[in-house]
């Protein structure tokens, strides 16, 4: 067979989104690769410079359908700081929550399409259904399943339902055994290994130099993670551990994602206990009125009348479920912000394609790009 | 790192064409910077820093001016840099980071199609999120969310 | 036992309506329809149409089957609604399927594309001509039907390529190649494995292998033969951990990308067929056929139609097998599935030839005792 191209995509199985990756194949190698992204550009920045700042956060959880609350978070620790605003501490570990609940959420679909991406057939109800459990979770405290709403400038919007702590740890302890089982199911295959062991080889300074960050960085023997490299909202104040692999290939990405999700359910431990033990508010008292607060202030009426329109710029950092994303938000004074800027972690890791793709077989492709775990939501906006 | 401590690095190697190293909160500095030092001033950033990691790279349309910022990371010090410059608005252009940087390149891409800032040698400056053939620069001010416009949009694949 | 057979009914079948139709017509007609030629040919059409019905109607149970254990599998209940437990399913698909249009894409070639799924279906069907089910279901009691059951069932990558050649679609291409190659590197093992059961029974007549296991069947003795069978059994019907034809992850559907409406559902019953052939032909080989061990009560076995039941017990359990391989196994890759194919399926069958060998030569094997008869 000689050189063609052919289109992986933007209706593909392996693409898990819609984007197109372009290959070009000598029989079953791969010689070039070129990804095509925008099949799912909305203008996400462009419409925030037209909306309130807390309407934006609509808007965030479209940005990565898995791991909406992690974006949420994202934008509204860069907000606050361009803002001048502050949260209070009940909302910043109930912000944690949400994130760590996020993480487990995305990483159990990756699980699920990865597994299915190498032909394990049964893996794939498993972790949609225990990620199921989390979705229950958050639809108890936010209402929603997928598209949130949850966080505010300045707070979040409701305090936890009776209960939920308790329901939570029932989850955590189930899930603590299910990853025993998941295991067995991939580790604990020959196949599994001769279809992951050094595939997608993408090493510590290659990762460096194109950007490359999260799961698949720290399966690089770099134990970077901003959770504890640059810590934001309470999670100085949790005990956790940086998950991460020498391997560089796909099964250490795999190793690494399953040590997060247990590092996650330590991490949920901890927050749920401390969220038993201090109740408080969940919203900053004073906020300007074009925030739209949730309710007058006793005594402070005066204040949310007055247009109050500090400037600033906000810049944050999350480490999210796919790796480091931030976000950029310049505020000139006015109801809207003047510009967003938001960096994706899966577009980068999608941008060095060619270095862990190219050399390998078209076969390997879905595990590979499996293990990057591309969300095209976040990567398009 | 302080922002005393980066331009102690940068400015014996710039002079002038640093303008001024800000304090940024949550960050070890904003670096502002003529556009025709970018050349020079990324390898420094990069090697003499330690900023190996580029994170990001973004337009803003400020309507008189355009300005490129570049957020950049140390593994050593923990620490983001904003490296920033303005372009004219009727002469968007600066060097690519690309060179220095290879995660540059689809930041480039992305900030060319969306905010129209030409990147000079990038060595593959091709539409990303738009198709090709697009010729409106949706992040700019001028490009109005609620008048709609008659496109005529190229497919990709023929 | 009676001595109803299959070919018996239909044949009686056939002079009872043309006897009917005979007595309502004048005399040189009535000759004509009561003709004895007349008379077998309209048995065997008859008979034709009992097989065709009762291999189609397994066929559907089977996807049933296959549906309802991956669902428990899963941790869920599967198909539910349609019928009893989901069981009318597969018919309501089946029947979505037969309304759906045809589409052919336009540079695809009309001949090949046409063709090659129809020959596909004939071809795997054509093979439960010569398959014994039980004493009376015996219409393969032919002295070769053995080697005639896998000629015709290796006659599938022709076809297979063919139709995804002429599909002109890059991945149906490439799951044709990948077909190709697997079916052809499969092939010489699992036939090896065969040459293994031929020199202990003596016979490549199916009804005389199945016979000649009446005193111990042959899944212990020949175990690596067993083994090796399974395995090339597996690649030959595409299923996981070797479905790289139709790999969805990489290559959309393989083969059979193309396809759709009834086209596809061509596909998807030729697909089981060959699976159920290859369960039938396990059970033939290697679990006793429709006779069971001695130590069975004979009430057990001399009910009517005893032979079908406990023929397609065995079947539907050795089927359950291949679906719990396919529960539980990643996806192998081409050049993996090649290597294993060449570099170890072939030696492990080429040993079990030999332990085949030294069977008939030694004529006894522990625990299962010794047989005068066994061998030529």
């Amino acid at each position: 067979m000689s050189e063609m191209w052919i289109n992986m995509g933007p209706q593909h199985p392996m693409t898990h989104g819609l984007w197109n990756l372009r290959v070009k194949i000598d029989g079953e190698m791969i010689l070039d690769v070129d990804p095509e992204m925008g099949y799912l550009h909305r203008g996400i920045e462009k419409i925030s410079e037209d909306r309130h700042y807390n309407e934006v956060i609509t808007l965030m959880d479209r940005c990565c359908y898995v791991a909406g609350l992690a974006w949420e978070h994202l934008y509204i620790i860069a907000s606050e700081e361009a803002l001048h605003l502050e949260a209070p501490e009940r909302a910043l570990y109930l912000r944690v929550l949400c994130e760590e609940f996020q993480r487990l959420a995305s990483h159990l679909m990756w699980y699920a399409a990865f597994v299915q991406d190498i032909g394990l057939m049964s893996p794939f109800l498993y972790g949609m259904r225990d990620r199921d459990l989390i979705l229950d979770l958050l639809q108890s405290y936010t209402g929603a399943r997928m598209t949130y709403e949850y966080m505010r400038v300045g707070g979040v919007r409701s305090d936890l339902p009776p209960g939920f702590t308790d329901r939570t740890r029932k989850v955590l302890d189930w899930l603590n055994a299910r990853f025993v089982e998941y295991d067995q199911l991939c580790l604990g295959s020959d196949i599994f290994h001769k279809r992951c062991d050094g595939l997608g080889i993408l090493k510590a300074n290659d990762c460096v130099a194109h950007g490359v960050t999260g799961p698949m960085l720290r399966s690089a023997g770099v134990p970077r993670d901003l959770r504890r490299d640059r810590p934001y909202a309470v999670y100085d104040q949790l005990e956790f551990d940086i998950a991460h692999a020498d391997t560089a290939d796909v099964t250490g990405r795999y190793l690494v994602r399953m040590e997060e999700m247990r590092q996650s359910l330590r991490i949920l431990r901890q927050v749920v206990d401390w969220l038993d033990r201090h109740p408080g508010p969940v919203m900053a008292d004073q906020l300007p009125r074009w925030l739209g607060a949730p309710y007058a202030p006793v005594g402070n009426e005066g204040y949310l009348l007055k247009r109050h329109y500090p400037k600033g710029l906000g810049f944050s950092a999350v480490e999210e479920p796919h790796g480091e994303a931030q976000a950029y938000v310049v505020n000139e004074g006015g109801e809207h912000p003047y510009r967003v800027k938001f960096r994706s972690p899966v577009f980068a890791n999608i941008s060095a394609a060619r270095q862990y793709l190219i050399g390998y077989r078209v076969a390997d492709i879905p595990p590979i790009m499996g293990s990057v775990d591309v969300c095209v939501g976040e990567v398009d906006r | 790192m302080q922002p005393d401590d980066v331009s102690r690095v940068l400015a014996p190697a710039l002079g002038p064409k640093l303008l001024a190293v800000e304090p940024f909160a949550g960050m070890a500095g904003r670096v502002r910077f003529e556009r025709g030092a970018a050349l020079e001033l990324f390898p420094r950033v990069r090697d003499d820093l330690g900023f190996r990691h580029l994170s990001m790279v973004g337009g803003i349309d400020w309507v008189d001016h355009r300005e490129v910022f570049y957020v950049v990371w140390s593994d050593a010090a923990h620490q983001y840099l904003l490296l920033s410059t303005d372009v004219p608005a009727d002469n968007p252009r600066v060097e690519t980071a690309s060179g220095v940087w290879p995660s540059a390149n689809w930041h480039e891409r992305e900030t060319w199609e969306l905010v129209g800032i030409e990147f000079d040698n990038h060595p593959d400056l091709r539409h990303l999120l738009t198709p090709d053939g697009y010729e409106f620069r949706p992040l700019l001010r001028s490009f109005k969310l609620h008048e709609p416009e008659e496109l005529e949009v190229k497919t990709r694949h023929v | 036992m009676s001595t109803i057979t299959l070919y018996s009914v239909a044949y009686g079948l056939a002079s009872l309506l043309l006897g009917a139709l005979g007595s309502i017509l004048p005399g040189a007609a009535r000759a004509a329809v009561t003709n004895v030629d007349v008379v077998t040919g309209l048995g065997v059409l008859i008979f034709a149409a009992i097989l065709l019905a009762a291999s189609m109607l397994n066929t559907i149970v089977l996807i049933w089957w296959e549906r309802k254990l991956l669902g428990r599998f899963m941790d869920r209940r599967g198909a539910m609604h349609v019928g009893y437990a989901g069981l009318l399913q597969n018919f309501a698909d089946g029947f979505k399927l037969f309304r759906k249009d045809t589409v052919k894409p336009r540079e695809a070639d009309a001949l090949g594309f046409f063709t090659g799924p129809a020959a596909y279906m004939v071809t795997s069907m054509i093979i439960f001509g010569v398959l014994p089910i039980s004493t009376g279901w015996n219409s393969g009691a032919l002295p070769l039907s053995l080697l005639l059951a896998l000629a015709i069932f290796s006659f599938a990558p022709l076809f297979i390529f063919v139709s995804a050649w002429s599909s002109n679609n890059k991945y149906s291409l490439m799951g044709g190649m990948r077909s190709a190659a697997q079916m052809i590197a499969y092939e010489v093992p699992l036939l090896l494995a065969v040459v293994a059961v031929v020199i202990v029974s003596g016979s490549f007549s199916l009804t005389t292998i199945v016979y000649e296991q009446q005193n111990y069947w042959y899944w212990g003795p020949l175990f690596v033969a067993l083994i090796v069978f399974v395995a090339a059994m597996l690649a030959e019907m595409e299923r996981i951990p070797f479905d790289l034809p139709e790999a969805e992850a990489e290559l959309v559907e393989g083969w059979n990308t193309e396809y759709g409406g009834m086209l596809f559902a061509f596909f998807m019953l030729a697909d089981y067929l060959r699976a159920l052939v290859g369960s039938i032909l396990v059970v033939l080989l290697f679990l006793g056929g429709w006779t069971m061990p001695s130590w069975v009560p004979s009430a057990a076995t001399s009910f009517p139609l005893a032979g079908i039941f406990w023929f397609m017990l065995k079947t539907y359990l050795v089927f359950g097998v291949f679906v719990w391989i396919r529960a539980s196994l990643p996806r192998v890759r081409t050049d993996q599935l090649l290597r294993v194919g060449w570099n170890r399926m072939i030696p492990l069958s080429l040993l079990a030839v030999f332990l085949a060998a030294v069977l008939v030569t030694v004529k006894c094997v522990w625990p299962f005792g010794c047989v005068p008869s066994m061998g030529v």
